[in-house]
């Protein structure tokens, strides 16, 4: 029996009159890769800033770890264990990968503005602590040769797991990847996808958003499918491809217009 | 050249910075004249004044364009109070708490804006102040000024000589780099660089963008009162018009030139605008025109700034690219949020 | 009564204001930046008033379009030193750019032309109409109609001739405009110098209105613009010429309720207390 993570509850979000996502539930369970889909203007993005805190929903809750989570600002989100990567990578271009990684420590450290001045034990602890497992961070993901690049300077693919390796850092509960493979070539996105595996086994719950089909057949375990801003499908990748609606929803209805 | 400085400099960092105190501590000695040594002074406070500007807008990538106004409170608070009889070495870091708490106070309601209406606002805040300062006659003496600010006692002699009173300038330039040094090397300085780097991504990491960036004006703003606290003992005599917008302008044209973001680019840009400016003196109103044109030709030649940040890295996602970087957000995002 | 007059005073400098505020948005809207050479601008074109008007005499009519025309031709220069080079590079160095610039035109003014106040003509000689008791000067009335003329021209300017729209285009969208053939370069440029010539006419009025012109008018010209554009709505041409009427009352009404000296002070903290309740403007749409 597994329990339940992250969950929304009849999540609505408006703009002026477009209603973006309208009553989405969705459950995400502890443990798994899960994966939002739909083709573009479905309204993932929207739902996903939802869950993320950067948008407020004009109706609904979301629950995440057995609290309510809804009206809290992104940065109280991110301190009760959500880490999230950005469509368009948003790195700290001109600090070094290891100083990135080291942001993402930030709420792990207690230093205040007095300890850094006197350098005390408080601040010792933290610098060590950060660095120790930076490193260590960087290690694991093979990043080490570029801790002391400035992370504007690397390469796409890299810069794509210094981001996840920073999101990582915040040693989160549910990490959310938004369009982890978009700009990615063919084996590039299947390192990701071996890359993502590898997280989920080692205790991460993870939440993909992506339009790319394949990529997320592969990859999760339970996928939401999104179409027009609502849910049409939730399931297992089998279930998802048979699906009529969703098939609709991406290949047209066979029909000509 | 600048390039292989720096290399020299990263290479024996130790080295070159207690080369650079040592010289700092003899160079009195060396000199004679007072009139010169006044002018070194002068360039240590701008030198507190322009890291201080620097904290603000080069590290948080906040954009503060009216400066004079966190100066002129931190002389005037010296001013006053010295009147009362209090030692002017208290006064010095009082100065510097009553304008970081200004500081507070004008972050609070700001702390949503930016960029362009972010600049406006703290430029219509120095306007105020100084306005009020040339208003408030019995508080400020209006336009006539303070007179007779006392300068403190150091070993037994009164500081009024400038090879005297430059120890005490030195002294608080050197621990308001230090400090700037360590805040900005630990978790408090890093939130800052990732908010102008990028506020999004910080918040997704749970950097409490509010509360650091308030932080940031309080920081910078307590080190614009230092700088203006010691510089009212210096002239003896100050009047609303030391902390016109010009002013302000002036204290950013300095950290430009250096280089912001950097530490030590203030430095530079202080010595450099000083001597230049002080070098074109006998050229009398032509000397501004000298000033100006070094502005706008280092904006041409090299807009990163002397002690700036290579220009290759500038020109990887600088000029003409689409990727976000420190200078380009401080104006893109249209200014609210 | 005295309340009133100093509402018509505070409409009269608030069409200034406006005019002033007007040309930025202009120049905000099509270059694109931040500019803090306009001030100087400002004052150049009351300078080149204050020459015309010796040379050949109080024509007024004369001195404004010459008075346009030489500020435009300073704002050639200002876009080619402070602008066209940085387009399309971080916003801060053209800032820097016009600081430097304003800097040096001020000091140019003051070398070349004196640091000390000069006299402008009198026109009307202080005949005034009373209106209810309300005495409004003919030059008050004179000023507010030429800012009324400049507005409704700019407007029919841009909505209906082939150059307003290109402008328009540009203002909104650079890449797409240059997409549809038209010479963004110049266009800018354009738009830079029609900003810069309002400016200048705002700047001889502003000399007449207050009899004088001096080197250093334009700091404190050239920031009331900047804040009645901003309190507007950014690159709002109506936005601008509301924000230039509203400070101008604002200022005006502070000064019956209080001390002259204050007059800026309640300009800024109306600009201060509205970005901070209202970040986009009186005008401005919220961004995102």
């Amino acid at each position: 029996m597994m329990s339940v993570l992250l969950q929304s509850k009849n999540i609505s979000k408006h703009y002026g009159g477009i209603k973006a996502v309208q009553n989405v539930d969705m459950q995400v369970e502890k443990g798994e890769i899960y994966g939002i889909i739909g083709p573009n203007g479905a309204g993932k993005t929207s739902f996903f800033n939802v869950c993320t805190g950067n948008l407020q929903p004009n109706g609904g809750e979301i629950w995440f770890d057995g609290k309510k989570i809804t009206g809290m600002r992104p940065a109280q989100i991110a301190t009760l264990g959500m880490a999230r990567t950005f469509q368009n990578i948003q790195l700290f271009n001109f600090m070094t990968v290891l100083e990135n990684i080291k942001i993402g420590f930030h709420i792990h450290e207690k230093t205040n503005i007095f300890d850094a001045i006197v350098h005390n034990k408080r601040y010792k602890t933290d610098e060590k602590m950060n660095h120790e497992k930076g490193v260590a961070l960087l290690e694991k993901l093979g990043l080490s040769e570029h801790a002391e690049t400035l992370a504007g300077n690397l390469a796409y693919g890299v810069q794509r797991r210094v981001e996840i390796a920073r999101a990582l850092a915040l040693d989160p509960k549910i990490l959310l990847l938004d369009e982890p493979a978009a700009g990615m070539n063919p084996i590039e996105t299947q390192n990701l996808s071996d890359f993502i595996k590898q997280l989920r086994n080692d205790g991460y719950t993870i939440i993909v958003i992506e339009h790319d089909m394949k990529f997320v057949m592969n990859l999760c375990d339970r996928i939401l499918v999104l179409n027009f801003g609502q849910k049409i499908c939730e399931g297992n990748p089998e279930h998802v491809k048979n699906d009529k609606l969703v098939n609709e929803a991406y290949f047209g209805k066979g029909t000509t217009f | 050249m600048i390039d292989k400085i720096k290399n020299f400099y990263t290479q024996h960092k130790t080295l070159v910075i207690l080369g650079l105190i040592v010289m700092a501590l003899i160079l009195p000695l060396l000199i004679q004249k007072s009139s010169i040594m006044s002018i070194i002074v002068k360039m240590l406070f701008y030198v507190i004044l322009a890291s201080s500007l620097n904290i603000i807008n080069g590290y948080s990538g906040q954009f503060n364009i009216g400066h004079a106004g966190f100066v002129l409170i931190g002389s005037y608070t010296l001013a006053i109070l010295a009147q009362l009889n209090i030692s002017v070495w208290i006064l010095y870091p009082l100065a510097g708490v009553v304008t970081a708490i200004l500081g507070l106070l004008i972050a609070l309601p700001t702390l949503r804006l930016r960029g362009i209406y972010l600049a406006l606002v703290t430029l219509g805040f120095s306007e105020i102040l100084r306005l009020v300062a040339l208003n408030w006659t019995s508080l400020t003496g209006g336009p006539m000024g303070i007179k007779g600010i006392p300068s403190p006692w150091l070993f037994g002699l009164q500081s009024t000589k400038p090879h005297i009173y430059y120890y005490i300038v030195l002294a608080f330039v050197i621990i308001c780099l230090f400090t700037s040094y360590r805040v900005i090397n630990s978790k408090v300085g890093r939130a800052w660089m990732s908010i102008r780097e990028d506020d999004h991504a910080a918040m997704s990491l749970g950097v409490d963008i509010k509360k650091y960036k308030a932080i940031n004006f309080m920081f910078g703003a307590f080190w614009a009162g230092v700088g203006g606290a010691l510089m009212a003992p210096f002239y003896k005599f100050i009047d609303s018009t030391m902390f016109s917008l010009d002013e302000g302008f002036n204290i950013l044209s300095m950290v430009i030139i250096g280089g912001q973001g950097t530490l030590i680019g203030p430095v530079v840009g202080s010595v450099v605008v000083n001597s230049i400016t002080e070098i074109f003196r006998f050229a009398d109103e032509a000397r501004l025109l000298v000033y100006a044109i070094l502005i706008i030709s280092m904006m041409w030649i090299r807009p990163q700034g002397l002690a700036g940040t290579s220009k290759s890295v500038i020109a990887n996602r600088g000029i003409g690219s689409k990727k976000t970087n420190i200078f380009t957000r401080i104006f893109d995002k249209k200014g609210v949020k | 009564m005295y309340i009133l007059e100093q509402l018509v005073n505070g409409l009269c400098q608030g069409s200034i204001y406006a005019l002033m505020a007007i040309g930025y948005a202009v120049i905000y809207g099509v270059v694109g930046l931040v500019t803090f050479t306009y001030g100087e601008i400002i004052m150049m074109g009351s300078f080149s008033a204050f020459y015309y008007f010796i040379a050949f005499g109080d024509n007024l009519l004369f001195a404004l379009v010459a008075g346009f025309i030489t500020a435009a031709l300073v704002g050639v220069i200002v876009h080619k030193v402070c602008y066209q080079r940085f387009l399309d590079a971080p916003r801060y160095i053209s800032l820097i750019c016009t600081i430097g610039m304003s800097m040096f035109l001020k000091n140019f003014a003051t070398l070349v032309f004196g640091s000390e106040m000069k006299g402008m003509p009198t026109f009307f000689e202080g005949k005034f109409i009373s209106l209810a008791g309300i005495r409004i000067n003919y030059l008050q009335l004179m000023i507010m109609g030429i800012v009324i003329l400049f507005s409704v021209g700019l407007t029919v300017f841009l909505k209906k001739t082939r150059i307003g729209m290109k402008l328009r285009a540009v203002s909104q969208d650079k890449k797409a405009a240059a997409l549809v053939g038209i010479n963004v370069k110049n266009t800018t440029l354009l738009g830079n110098c029609i900003g810069c010539g309002l400016g200048g006419v705002a700047g001889i009025l502003l000399g007449v209105y207050y009899n004088s012109v001096l080197p250093t008018m334009g700091g404190m010209a050239g920031l009331k613009a900047f804040s009645a554009m901003v309190l507007g709505g950014l690159g709002s041409i109506t936005g601008a010429a509301v924000g230039g009427v509203v400070i101008g009352v604002t200022e005006n009404l502070g000064i019956a309720f209080a001390s002259s000296g204050l007059r800026d002070v309640f300009a800024f903290a109306l600009l201060v207390v509205v970005l901070i309740v209202r970040p986009q403007g009186l005008f401005g749409k919220k961004g995102n």
